[in-house]
């Protein structure tokens, strides 16, 4: 009876450390488990500077959403952003590419806009502002002047 | 047979022209690109016009250039978009007077640079439409052979193309304004940004 007690704590004590070890991986690797509960919204940038899938997306300075897909659309950089259900985006919103710092990351701004229309589930963002390529502007001041 | 099947492709070729028509119709407005070269041929002429030039004509000048972007601008959309959530709560009045205060402001702030134009041109680089919306870009080029990248973003409203926003090297004007527009509000209040507004309009007086 001693015995049988001690084997079931050793596998209570394993089974609750592998629910912490799950939980652990799925909170700080960010996964979704049962699928995203917000919608989705598109926007086209001319340069996205570097944004992947996991760059947040911010309003106000507040993560709000994440960057779930990038890809390449008539070679322009079409970003697809999964954000929550209660967070409303107006048609007039602006987005921009934004670097934390001079050389952070790189996340989505959104403005919001004073619209009464609303960008709906797999609607687009139509004002984008891609990322400021400090490079390119150095550049041609530097290569510019002949 | 034979019958049934000439009026099948006559069928098409008329479905098919109907097409065209409907498609091509919103184009009799002119495209985004004539607009902005329109305009920008207009503004050109005036800066480039040896009879305006001095200090004593600059009244008149931007006088003449002011009504030439009028034409252009829609300026209720910008100014909307840049009060952005604010825009709503405020009453016709006060949308038409803030219409009014931020066209002065624009005015003052960027006609002023104008009377330095020294020849440089503009080139127009693509055009997109979607459905009422239309991006044109152009680009700018110096003396110094420098490009500066212009974008401007346009509605059509009654047949016509109007500005909305224009992004220079990528840095949208509306956005700009949105942003520190917003920040005075939430800070202070509407009023206060009016007053702040009707300040830096009458100091450039």
């Amino acid at each position: 009876m001693k015995k049988f007690d001690l084997e079931l704590s050793v596998g209570l004590f394993m089974i609750i450390g592998i629910l912490c070890l799950g939980y652990l991986s799925i909170k700080l690797g960010k996964l979704e488990v049962l699928g995203s509960q917000g919608y989705q919204v598109e926007a086209t940038f001319a340069n996205g500077g570097g944004i992947k899938s996991g760059s947040s997306v911010v309003i106000a300075g507040v993560e709000i959403g994440r960057v779930k897909q990038v890809r390449l659309d008539d070679y322009q950089a079409l970003v697809v952003m999964d954000l929550p259900t209660d967070v409303k985006i107006q048609e007039d919103a602006i987005a921009s590419i934004k670097t934390r710092g001079l050389i952070g990351d790189k996340y989505i701004e959104i403005t919001p806009g004073g619209s009464e229309q609303l960008v709906g589930p797999g609607g687009k963002i139509r004002d984008t502002q891609s990322a400021v390529d400090l490079e390119g502007l150095i550049s041609n001041y530097v290569f510019g002047k002949l | 047979m034979e019958n049934h099947r000439i009026r099948h492709s006559l069928r098409a070729i008329f479905s098919s022209f109907l097409l065209i028509v409907t498609v091509a119709a919103p184009c009799f407005a002119g495209t985004p690109t004539d607009g902005i070269k329109k305009t920008t041929d207009r503004i050109l002429a005036i800066v480039s016009d040896p009879a305006l030039k001095g200090p004593e004509n600059s009244k008149k000048r931007t006088a003449l250039i002011r009504q030439a972007v009028d034409e252009r601008f829609d300026w209720e959309a910008m100014t909307q978009r840049s009060l952005a959530r604010h825009w709503q709560k405020r009453t016709d009045a006060e949308k038409k007077e803030f219409i009014a205060l931020f066209g002065k402001l624009l005015e003052r702030t960027y006609l002023d640079k104008v009377g330095s134009y020294s020849g440089e041109k503009v080139v127009y680089v693509d055009e997109t439409v979607d459905g009422k919306y239309a991006t044109v870009s152009a680009k700018i080029l110096t003396h110094s052979q420098t490009e500066v990248g212009v974008r401007y973003r346009l509605k059509e409203a009654n047949g016509d193309w109007g500005v909305y926003d224009i992004s220079i090297e990528g840095v949208s004007l509306v956005n700009n304004y949105r942003k520190q527009f917003n920040s005075i509000i939430v800070r202070s209040s509407y009023d206060e940004l009016v007053k702040k507004l009707r300040a830096k309009v009458a100091e450039k007086e």
